[in-house]
């Protein structure tokens, strides 16, 4: 958490985030949360024209913006049958603006995780993260349980934004923005903001419980958490799961956390032209997002694979998003509470239904 | 640099969930899942996940190619329609229209299907189009056209969570079907039973309530059996009987004959199993069935169809939510396939090819003669060419030289052609054999509509360029219309144009256009006066041809059963990971990652019985042909029952499988032959039988 008086140093008044929103992109290319006719949300590069951003509240897309950091597919080298040469991304600045507060948490996550890789973080100083406090649950989420919202987290935004609510208040929405970063706050000096005191912190406090309250308390969720700790989870709990388990990669892809990947090369057949009397291969080495629930991802050379069952590839799963293990490193459990696995497994075995089940396994 | 987005419906399997394509420097990059669409709900399986890899640049043919002295060397497109043009008028001119065909794409859209059956009635003069339903669900198109008078999925998707029992006889939805096995999976955690009947232990069978494992071949006695003993026990819907079929009592006493004992012994089904199944599925509120490959790809597929219809009928488990007679379709547009009419006996929305109205009705609406004569099946066109009568084929976007029966025959046939012309995304088998081969456009770089399993027509989006000169399919269909001479007929500049077009001269789908398919996230067809929004659920009230009809079929053997040379049963499945030839799937690192070591799923007891090492490299042979392979023991299969996967070329099933014919259909009894196993030398890799580029065997 900030210290208070930095905070109220770098705290301004907003009436129309159009000025915010119009004046960043004038330095970043934006991307926003935009929806379609069918209701559909999606992270969305805004190529000019402007459209009214969603916020918050009810409006977690379920891809998050992970892909804007972490590539899907990007090219790391290639080698002509000589050298080998890095290929880093070619990036312009870009504004996420409106993120979550349980996706910010994740992109600060992985900003450990890819602390020294080149791509990643080439990509990541371009980004400037405006963030935003949500004003309601949404469907599938538990953020607060794993310390991962409603509210932005002070270190894990460069901009944040909050919605106040005055009392007897009139249609008019005032903003409270807040600069948490030296790039935050450079990136809007430029703008002649008034500044917000003491009460407008205090109200965003306020806020923040009223949020909270709204928040169904999924206890299994805290109860299951202390049975995968305890070790108390019984195998055959996990056999009858990962029955279910199709391994089509869909939680780990929509994980705002998930980072593993593969890497593979294109081969070019047929070389442009040969280079002396040397069989010239054109190689490019890719990577692309893998998921640990395949049966090949841990297997080995050999054929032998540590994770054959997939029993033991789910309990992985979870082992990583809950496990108090990778608290030294991470400084947090890997799951930020969003509930993207829950809508999008085919198999019922998403975050909700699996620390239901061992909750009411365990409590017998 | 930027991403854009665009919506699409998964080029995969019949399920037709809605994927979001995303887009950066003319590549699709990825692919996001929707989750405001009715099917997908925000899912996807593995293969759509890997959507991206299997359209990818690299993979994809960019320019005409021609074959010459063996090898292939680039063309224009001018030079390839010419001599395309050329040759077919020489065909027809000296042997008549029967000696040229089209075989369309079920993975292409109505628009490319619906502008290839015309283009062979009304330019080639011929009758002679068909695609893969063929050796898919033909038995169910004409099973279930007799039984009711419509051939398509009666309910819809979402029926599956409003029923209190789910039976799937023949089909392993989680792997194939899988947004679909999931909601299977939901209904049984919320309740419903389940009951899988199965030769293998599928991931269905294995959270069932009840698996029936059959021995391979037995449907129908299974079926009659299930009827016996519902009779037996007045378990049947007298009411729905008596107001809507006609046949029961030829029907009651045509069963009788299947007592418990008799069905038992062919079956192999436990008698109390048989019980216990007859009366879930009678007794339920609400009944859905789902059936597969294991109904139909048998040479009794057409009466299996209509055995699973006399189940469903004397219960009266049809016409209501959460029932239904629900042939799953397995690609992602084989159902529009059939419904544009790329079938030799029908014309779009099914009107009858041979019916004198029908085909005026064309011939004035397109404003030239149709074709006259009865067409070949695909099978047929195949047999013919081996004989010498058939002479020029265009195959769109399929690979049969792997997928379909008895390989040696196909690629026989195929060498015998005078001209192949494969149009396709990649150079497949099958391309490997062509004459000519000219790059096609993938369902992410057109537009067009697809009609899922559901009967449910959805647009799908472009969202980038085709690679090099690639072009779709409708498009290449009306240039070479005009190089025949035609340039009016097939003049369109739209896939809207071709729609509207279609919806003019068909019922079903005279309700729909683009902006309405664009507002209801698509539209369920009969979309007509009566039923204006689209019909989620068939027969509510009556049936097409008026009431049901319950037809008594028997139990016939398979046209192969093992003996002493050929001791194992041998049938096919197919994996959660690929799909169909392998083609698209096999482009992604991840999903090849995924393919087994050993392709012969063989049980631990006959691996033991033979002496076999886990993935030992094998011979196994029929009658037909030989593969080499590795094992892969598994306690799927039963004892005495080998099973491969059809989806690589390497060590294609199909060099094993019968073309035995369903006299109905021509559908070839994919599903079981005999095969015998013989163990390769310790450590001698098994040969791949994958073709040379210029489409030459090598094992064979």
């Amino acid at each position: 958490m900030s210290n208070g008086n930095n905070m109220l140093n770098d705290s301004y008044l907003l009436q129309n985030l159009a000025v915010l929103r119009n004046h960043l992109a004038e330095s970043y290319s934006l991307v926003q949360i935009q929806k379609d006719n069918d209701g559909e949300e999606m992270w969305t590069e805004q190529l000019g024209e402007s459209n009214v951003p969603l916020f918050g509240h009810k409006h977690l897309p379920l891809a998050s913006p992970k892909g804007f950091l972490f590539a899907e597919k990007e090219a790391l080298y290639k080698f002509d049958g000589e050298t080998f040469e890095t290929i880093l991304p070619q990036v312009v600045p870009k504004v996420l603006f409106g993120v979550q507060a349980c996706d910010l948490t994740a992109i600060a996550y992985q900003d450990k995780f890819f602390e020294f890789d080149p791509y990643y973080q080439k990509r990541r100083e371009h980004i400037l993260l405006v963030g935003i406090d949500c004003e309601s649950p949404c469907s599938n989420g538990f953020c607060a349980q794993v310390d991962a919202g409603p509210h932005v987290n002070s270190s894990t935004a460069d901009l944040v934004l909050s919605r106040l609510k005055l009392e007897g208040a009139n249609q008019l929405s005032e903003w409270l923005l807040i600069a948490e970063t030296e790039k935050g706050l450079n990136s809007i000096k430029a703008l002649a903001l008034e500044k917000a005191d003491e009460e407008h912190l205090r109200l965003r406090n306020k806020l923040l419980e009223k949020v909270k309250s709204e928040f169904i308390d999924y206890s299994y969720i805290n109860n299951a958490i202390e049975y995968l700790n305890n070790n108390s989870i019984p195998i055959k709990l996990w056999e009858e799961l990962s029955v279910r388990c199709l391994s089509c990669s869909g939680c780990t892809n929509l994980c705002p956390t998930c980072s593993c990947y593969s890497t593979y090369e294109i081969v070019n057949k047929k070389p442009e032209k040969t280079i002396s009397n040397s069989k010239v291969l054109k190689t490019e080495t890719l990577r692309v997002w893998d998921s640990c629930l395949f049966q090949g991802f841990q297997r080995e050379a050999s054929g032998h694979n540590p994770a054959q069952k997939a029993a033991q590839r789910v309990e992985r799963f979870w082992f990583h998003k809950f496990s108090d293990e990778f608290l030294p490193e991470f400084k947090r459990y890997g799951c930020v509470g969003c509930g993207r696995c829950e809508q999008t497994c085919p198999g019922t075995i998403g975050v909700h239904s699996v620390m239901k089940r061992i909750d009411q396994e365990c409590c017998s | 640099m930027s991403r854009t987005q665009v919506k699409s419906v998964c080029p995969f399997c019949g399920v037709g969930c809605g994927i979001g394509l995303v887009a950066s420097d003319n590549n699709i990059i990825t692919v996001q899942p929707l989750l405001k669409h009715p099917i997908s709900q925000g899912k996807l399986c593995a293969k759509g996940w890997n959507t991206a890899f299997g359209i990818n640049r690299h993979g994809r043919l960019t320019q005409p190619l021609m074959k010459k002295n063996g090898k292939f060397r680039v063309v224009s497109w001018q030079q390839a329609l010419t001599h395309i043009a050329k040759k077919l008028n020489k065909f027809i001119s000296e042997n008549g229209p029967q000696s040229v065909g089209v075989i369309s794409s079920a993975r292409a859209t109505n628009e490319d299907n619906y502008a290839a059956q015309k283009f062979a009635r009304a330019v080639l003069k011929t009758n002679n189009i068909d695609h893969c339903a063929r050796i898919c669900h033909s038995p169910s198109v004409a099973g279930l056209k007799k039984t009711l008078g419509s051939g398509a999925m009666t309910n819809s998707i979402d029926d599956v969570g409003k029923a209190d029992v789910i039976m799937v006889i023949g089909a392993d939805p989680t792997e194939n079907h899988a947004i679909i096995g999931g909601q299977i999976m939901q209904a049984k955690l919320r309740g419903a039973k389940l009951i899988v009947v199965d030769p293998r232990k599928t991931r269905l069978a294995k959270v069932a309530d009840l698996h029936l494992q059959l021995k391979i071949g037995t449907n129908i006695a299974l079926l009659n059996g299930l009827l016996n003993i519902i009779f037996a026990h007045d378990w049947q819907n007298d009411e729905f009987i008596a107001r809507r079929c006609e046949g029961f009592d030829t029907l009651k006493a045509h069963v009788a004959d299947y007592n418990v004992e008799k069905v038992a012994a062919i079956t192999g089904v436990k008698g109390a199993d048989l019980v216990s199944a007859a009366k879930l599925y009678s007794q339920a509120n609400a009944a859905f069935l789902a059936y597969g490959m294991g109904i139909t790809q048998f040479v009794s597929g057409t009466n299996n169809v209509i055995a699973v219809s006399n189940l469903a009928l004397s219960c009266g488990q049809i016409g209501r939510e959460g029932t239904g007679i629900n042939p799953l379709r397995g690609q992602n547009n084989v159902q529009g396939a059939c419904d544009m009419g790329c079938l030799p006996n029908v014309y779009p929305d099914y009107q009858n090819s041979t019916d004198k109205k029908v085909r005026e009705k064309f011939s004035d609406a397109w404003h030239t003669e149709v074709a006259k004569y009865p067409g070949l099946t695909s099978l047929g066109m195949s047999h013919q060419a081996r004989h010498g009568n058939f002479k020029g084929l265009l195959i769109f976007g399929e690979d049969p030289v792997v997928t379909d029966p008895d390989r040696n025959k196909v690629a026989q046939g195929m060498s015998a052609m005078d001209l192949l012309v494969v149009i396709e995304l990649s150079m497949t088998e099958t391309a490997k054999m062509a004459d000519i081969v000219l790059p096609a456009a993938s369902f992410a770089e057109k537009k067009g509509t697809f009609t899922n399993c559901e009967r449910r027509v959805q647009l799908i989006q472009k969202a980038v360029e085709p690679p090099g000169e690639a072009r779709i399919d409708w498009q290449i269909l009306s240039e070479l219309a005009k190089e025949m001479g035609l340039p009016e007929l097939m003049n369109w500049q739209t896939s809207e144009q071709i729609f509207d077009e279609m919806t003019q001269l068909t019922d079903s789908f005279s309700g729909m256009s683009y902006p309405r398919l664009e507002q209801n996230n698509g539209l369920q067809w009969p979309c007509n006066k009566e039923h204006p929004d689209g019909c989620r659920c068939l027969h509510s009230s009556t049936f097409p041809i008026g009431k049901g009809q319950l037809i008594s079929v028997d139990h016939v053997p398979t046209d192969e059963v093992p003996d002493h040379d050929y001791p194992f049963w041998f049938t096919t499945m197919r994996l959660h990971f690929h799909y169909g030839c392998g083609s698209m799937t096999r482009q992604s690192p991840l999903l090849e990652r995924e393919t087994p070591n050993g392709l012969l799923f063989i049980h631990p007891q006959d691996a033991l019985d033979l002496g076999l090492k886990s993935h030992q490299g094998v011979t196994i042979s029929s009658r037909r042909g030989c593969v080499e392979t590795r094992i892969e023991i598994s306690d799927q299969v039963s004892p005495g029952l080998l099973s491969m996967p059809y989806h690589f070329k390497e060590a294609p099933s199909n060099l094993l499988t019968n073309n035995a014919m369903d006299p109905s259909t021509e559908m070839p009894e994919l599903k079981v032959c005999a095969v015998k196993l013989v163990p390769l030398p310790e450590n001698q890799p098994p040969r791949s039988s994958a073709l040379s580029d210029a489409g030459i065997g090598v094992l064979q």
